[in-house]
């Protein structure tokens, strides 16, 4: 394997790719290999249905990873966006039970995930405390406050408008047989997945061509240059957090929306497949490194694993294991590659 | 030379700056000036707090006491964009260069240029890095690449470009020349004169005592974080200099150079 590598990296520099865009096209290919490998095992793997499955479940991971792309580059870690998923859930289900209409309860729901973060960037600037502990200790706080919130229930009964944003489509076409029952023509784009696809654009367009995003990642570099060339690493890292912390909140609403119930114990362990995606498309948790483009591949790396697993009848235990040890892999090769 | 018209306001006064780590005194009561188109070489051994002091002017770090005053106004600097904002632009010893962005990214970081709609506008920064670095070192080449994969010397040039590009009035190196080639010394002394002659005052942290009698008007030295002496280049020699970085005081028995010459 070691070989097979070698020689992948010799191409690679004889192509003159970068070492970034050479591990965007090794996670890549793992992902086609992926999809090719289940198609065979599993014919009901590459039916639309299937697809859009996929999609669904890959909106969230990708939601939390692109905020956790940002928080890594900045050389941060945020380990609160499961529970802050959760606590934005709530707040959104308690104020739609109150009877605030769906729209703005779901803005504040995602201003409660901003907040949480503004948090997180608060403790670890001003207080000085490093970010693994300062989320940890979010991670605490906002479940919490979630099960506090809700006596550890869930919320249901929250009305049609609620599951709009994760179970509605674009483009749904159903046609009304004579029998009386619709059928579905094309399922349509679901939201989630546009809603993915809009966010990733933006969150590419921030860190490739906005002031704000060149200063994530020269604080990630090398925090002490950069504030020595006068980026006030400070405001930069409170927006990474707010940003992600309000990504949280958004796939929350997106989670919670297609369950159309809210469960406050809903999201546990999910910042660990936002940074395993975050990882696997080339984030180094050393700071300055990571795109939003291989950070999408990862999430769908890890959508896809699940899926494929899932339809292949292997346990949820076997894919832990099967996902965990794609990451170290993931890992791995990226530094044979820079251990040139 | 402008010691001798007094008239002439200073770039920059110093004042019993003092700063001190826990037990650590690495500054006591350092009083420096610095006037226009003048270059002030400040000496000393390893340790001796010159970085410490160049910092405390580029706004890096806070004295715990002493003044500065900036073209005759009191000035607080308490962040490096403070220091720029007056016109201070620092060579640091470390370079300060973000490694995983390239030369352009880096000689523009956080003064970034931008497009009418807000974007980073990074077809100009490049052609303006090209445009700078060629004047320091015309074979740079590679401007694509993070500067963690540049030399050590190519690093230096991006510091120095960094600190020229923009409208400096008061220039701070702190041993810019420590990686450099000959050709690129020369390069650099070339534009220390250059930039002398447009009336930039310039503090020159360096122990290459040639540069220093090649280059500087005025040398301050210190010793263990005291100011031990500053004079005119003219009326000391090398081996004076050194007894002052070394020992901290003259040789027993000194007279100044020009006088010497002139009984
Ligand atoms: N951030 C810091 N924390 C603690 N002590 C420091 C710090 N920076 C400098 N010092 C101490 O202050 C003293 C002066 O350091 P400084 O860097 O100013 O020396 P220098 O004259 O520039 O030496 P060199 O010629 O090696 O660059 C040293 O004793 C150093 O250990
Ligand atoms: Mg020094």
């Amino acid at each position: 394997m070691g070989d097979l590598i070698a020689k992948a990296r010799a191409q690679g520099r004889a192509l003159s790719l970068s070492p970034e865009a050479f591990h965007k096209l090794s996670a890549l290919v793992t992902l086609l290999i992926l999809i090719f490998v289940f198609a065979l095992s599993s014919p009901a793997f590459l039916s639309i249905n299937n697809g859009l499955t996929v999609l669904l479940q890959t909106s969230v991971i990708g939601l939390l990873g692109i905020g956790m792309t940002m928080v890594i580059i900045t050389g941060g870690i945020d380990l609160s966006v499961g529970s802050v998923l959760a606590l934005s859930g709530t707040v959104t289900g308690l104020l739609v039970q109150a009877g605030v209409p769906v729209l703005p309860a779901m803005l504040a729901g995602i201003a409660v995930g901003a907040l949480c973060g503004l948090v997180n960037g608060f403790v670890i600037t001003k207080m000085r405390i490093t970010p693994f502990v300062a989320t940890l200790g979010m991670m605490l706080i906002a479940r919490g406050i979630a099960l506090q919130l809700t006596g550890a229930a869930p919320i249901s009964r929250l009305g049609e408008a609620f599951g709009i944003l994760g179970n509605g489509a674009l483009f749904r076409i159903v046609e009304m047989r004579e029998n009386g029952f619709p059928r579905v023509v094309f399922p349509g784009i679901p939201y989630p997945a546009i809603l993915l696809l809009i966010v990733a654009i933006a969150a590419a367009y921030l860190l490739r061509r906005r002031q704000i995003g060149r200063h994530i990642y020269a604080t990630g570099s090398n925090e002490e240059a950069a504030r020595l060339s006068g980026v006030v690493v400070d405001r930069t890292k409170m927006i990474a957090y707010a940003l992600s912390g309000a990504l949280a909140g958004l796939s929350g609403m997106v989670l919670m929306s297609r369950l159309v119930t809210v469960q406050p114990n809903e999201g546990v362990m999910y910042e660990l497949d936002a940074i395993a995606a975050a990882v696997i498309g080339g984030a180094s948790l050393m700071g300055g490194v990571g795109n939003i483009s291989g950070t999408m591949i990862g999430a769908f790396i890890i959508g896809i694993l699940r899926n494929g697993l899932n339809m292949a009848g292997v346990s949820s235990f076997i894919q832990q294991i099967v996902i965990g040890v794609v990451v170290i892999l993931a890992v791995y090769v990226d530094q044979l590659r820079s251990r040139r | 030379m402008a010691l001798d018209a007094p008239q002439i306001q200073p770039l920059v006064e110093m004042k019993a700056i003092e700063k001190h780590f826990g037990g650590v005194e690495a500054v006591k009561s350092v009083s420096v000036d610095l006037y226009p188109g003048e270059v002030v070489g400040v000496l000393g051994h390893n340790g001796a707090g010159k970085s410490c002091l160049m910092r405390i002017l580029s706004g890096a770090m806070m004295p715990n006491g002493g003044e500065i005053h900036v073209a005759g106004q009191k000035s607080d600097i308490t962040s490096p964009h403070d220091a720029r904002d007056l016109g201070i632009e620092t060579i640091y010893q470390t370079l300060a260069l973000a490694d995983h962005l390239d030369a352009p990214a880096n000689l523009f970081l956080g003064r970034e240029l931008k497009t009418r709609f807000g974007n980073l506008d990074d077809r100009r920064m490049l052609r303006e890095a090209q445009e700078v670095l060629r004047r320091l070192n015309p074979n740079f080449k590679n401007l694509g690449d993070p500067v963690s994969s540049l030399s050590g010397g190519q690093r230096q040039v991006i510091a120095i470009a960094r600190a020229i590009y923009f409208d400096v009035k008061i220039l701070i190196m702190d041993e810019p020349t420590a990686a450099l080639g000959p050709s690129e010394t020369a390069m650099v002394a070339d534009l220390i004169r250059q930039l002398q002659s447009e009336g930039i005052g310039i503090f020159l942290v360096s122990h290459d005592m040639h540069d220093v009698f090649d280059l500087c008007d005025r040398v301050v030295v210190m010793n263990k974080g005291r100011n031990v002496g500053a004079f005119k280049i003219e009326d000391v020699t090398k081996d004076d200099v050194l007894s002052l970085i070394i020992k901290g005081e003259l040789p027993d028995d000194w007279a100044p150079r020009n006088l010497e010459t002139a009984r």
